[in-house]
């Protein structure tokens, strides 16, 4: 690729340049892999025919969405346990315990519960998507879909991405109340607050508008990790190893997407509405 | 452009892989009814020819037709409409793994028309009986052997009646008893139902018995087009070397003395 004599500035110029034509030729690759999927769908819809089954979208959300509660309910619990508890013993000397429970709620449902259940699903959901496309497609089981005339995307891709982006803010919702109820147990036991003072607390702290940002961002985070699982599972080449990579790849890819596009959401957010 | 009177027609059509040329200029045409055979080496690119024509593949140059329809142009909503007039059988089968014999036959039939359940069900009996497979109805892929696989794909590419059924080693790893089967129901669906069939194969028995037409790829284009009579007597070293099965001819020329000096 690169020219023998070239001096390293040029080189580190072309490895900057090669990196982020990848980088753009991946997301614009999942930017249309989701409006071709759209257009499927709608396609098949406009004919006057159900996309998909029920049954094979209630498969997917009871997969996905039903058997991640423990997971995305254990770690959030444990998280607020310990946030509470170390920020507790911080403004407890300063007298101010009483914003522990406006600080765990606060903190959960803008922004860590849809991260971290992103990250879980990312790891739990995404790996399992794109494991099982990517056999599918190194068999020629895509192929033969399509052979039969059935758009492989509305058929395979739309369910599972249908059902994460409903499933993500139901999770971060459990994800929310983990905590929150972590939380309670802690300024019950080391603050001795009571429970009911506790949720007045909470009540006053949290606004409407950091609960529908919390559920924004999580609709948007289900869409992304489905689409590029998805994806990373119907372009895998190189038979088995190739499933193999192609799963890390996705829960790499996915996981930095959630937390860059967090992070862009929260920068764009706050231009606009400062507070 | 010209009204081809033909079920499959490809022009020119050259295909590679990257750096590999497989298709180089072929041109092949199948009449409505005919019983095409494509011979060739492994490696020819037999399966290659029978994806373009599904259109699962695109030809890096020249035009196919099924009918009317130029495959190489029609867009997507299109093109799956065309193929639901054409039956393929993979040649390791490629039947979903996680549904059963059954449902595999029924995904066409569920997902592409209006049937009921019931006439689902009594179609997709009707087919596996057809090839053999109604005892194994409620197995997973995984539990068949690799010619009940085949034969349960068969079974499912006849589901929509397709006009057209493309056939990629059919009888390849099935008995010789279960292979006659098979041969004599791809006869019977061209008789009977007036379906066309395009079969790739190098098995020579069960060749000879399908086809009212042989063709011989060979170096990306097709050497020899004739019927099966005057196929056996052709001059074309190539195919007289295909067919004999000898070591002796141009096929593997280079490759052989490489061998044999090893
Ligand atoms: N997806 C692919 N990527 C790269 N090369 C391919 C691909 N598919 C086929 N080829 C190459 O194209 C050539 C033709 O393959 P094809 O599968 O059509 O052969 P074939 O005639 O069906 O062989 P066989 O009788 O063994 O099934 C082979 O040399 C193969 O290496
Ligand atoms: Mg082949």
């Amino acid at each position: 690729m690169a020219n023998a004599r070239a001096q390293p500035p040029v080189l580190v110029a072309q490895g900057i340049g090669h990196l982020t034509r990848n980088f753009l030729r991946e997301v614009g690759g999942v930017f249309w892999f989701i409006v071709n999927t759209f257009q499927e769908t709608f396609e098949r819809i406009q004919k006057g025919r159900v996309p998909f089954r029920a049954t094979s979208f209630f498969r997917h959300t009871e997969r996905a969405g039903v058997d991640s509660v423990p997971l995305v309910g254990l770690v959030s619990f444990f998280l607020g346990l310990t946030m509470a508890l170390l920020t507790g013993y911080q403004l407890q000397r300063f007298g101010t315990e009483r914003l522990i429970p406006g600080l765990v709620a606060i903190a959960f449902t803008r922004e860590l519960g849809p991260l971290l259940t992103g990250i879980m699903l990312a790891a739990r959901i995404g790996a399992a998507f794109t494991a099982e496309l990517g056999t599918m497609q190194v068999n020629e089981e895509v192929e033969a879909i399509e052979a039969m005339g059935i758009g492989p995307l509305r058929f395979l891709v739309a369910p599972r991405m249908l059902a994460l982006f409903f499933l993500m803010p139901c999770l971060s919702t459990v994800s929310n109340i983990a905590a929150i109820f972590a939380s309670s147990l802690v300024c019950k036991a080391y603050f001795s607050m009571a429970f009911p003072y506790f949720l007045d607390l909470v009540k006053d702290s949290l606004l409407i508008r950091d609960i529908i940002t919390g559920i924004l961002k999580s609709f948007m985070f289900g869409l992304l990790i489905a689409a590029i699982a998805c994806y990373r599972g119907l372009t895998v080449k190189g038979g088995a190893a190739g499933v193999g990579t192609s799963t890390t790849s996705s829960v790499v890819t996915a996981i930095t997407t959630v937390i860059g596009f967090d992070t862009l959401y929260n920068i764009v957010y706050t231009t606009f509405y400062p507070t | 452009m010209s009204t081809p009177t033909h079920m499959v027609e490809m022009r020119d059509v050259c295909m590679q892989f990257e750096e590999k040329k497989v298709l180089d200029g072929l041109s092949l045409k199948v009449a409505p009814q005919e019983r095409l055979v494509i011979l060739g080496q492994s490696g020819s690119g037999k399966s290659t020819i029978l994806r373009l024509i599904l259109g699962t593949l695109r030809p890096a140059s020249g035009s196919i037709f099924f009918r009317r329809h130029e495959i190489t142009r029609l867009q997507r909503g299109r093109l799956q409409r065309v193929r639901q007039h054409i039956g393929m059988v993979y040649q390791y089968s490629a039947l979903l793994s996680s549904r059963t014999v059954s449902e595999n036959v029924a995904l066409p039939l569920e997902e592409l028309t209006d049937k009921s359940r019931s006439e689902i069900d009594k179609i997709v009996d009707e087919k596996l009986e057809l090839v053999g497979m109604e005892d194994s109805k409620d197995l997973l892929p995984e539990e068949l052997s690799g010619g009940m696989r085949k034969r349960v794909a068969l079974a499912r590419a006849l589901v929509l009646q397709p006009e057209l059924i493309l056939l990629d080693e059919p009888s390849a790893g099935l008995d010789p008893v279960i292979a006659s089967v098979i041969d004599e129901l791809i006869i019977t669906l061209t008789e009977k139902s007036k379906v066309t069939s395009i079969t790739a194969t190098h098995e020579m028995d069960s060749a000879f018995r399908i086809a009212t037409r042989m063709a011989m790829l060979y170096q990306g284009k097709i050497i020899e087009e004739a019927k099966p009579e005057e196929f056996k007597q052709s001059k074309n070293p190539v195919v007289a070397q295909f067919l004999s099965g000898s070591t002796e001819g141009p096929i593997l020329e280079g490759t052989l003395d490489a061998i044999t000096k090893k």
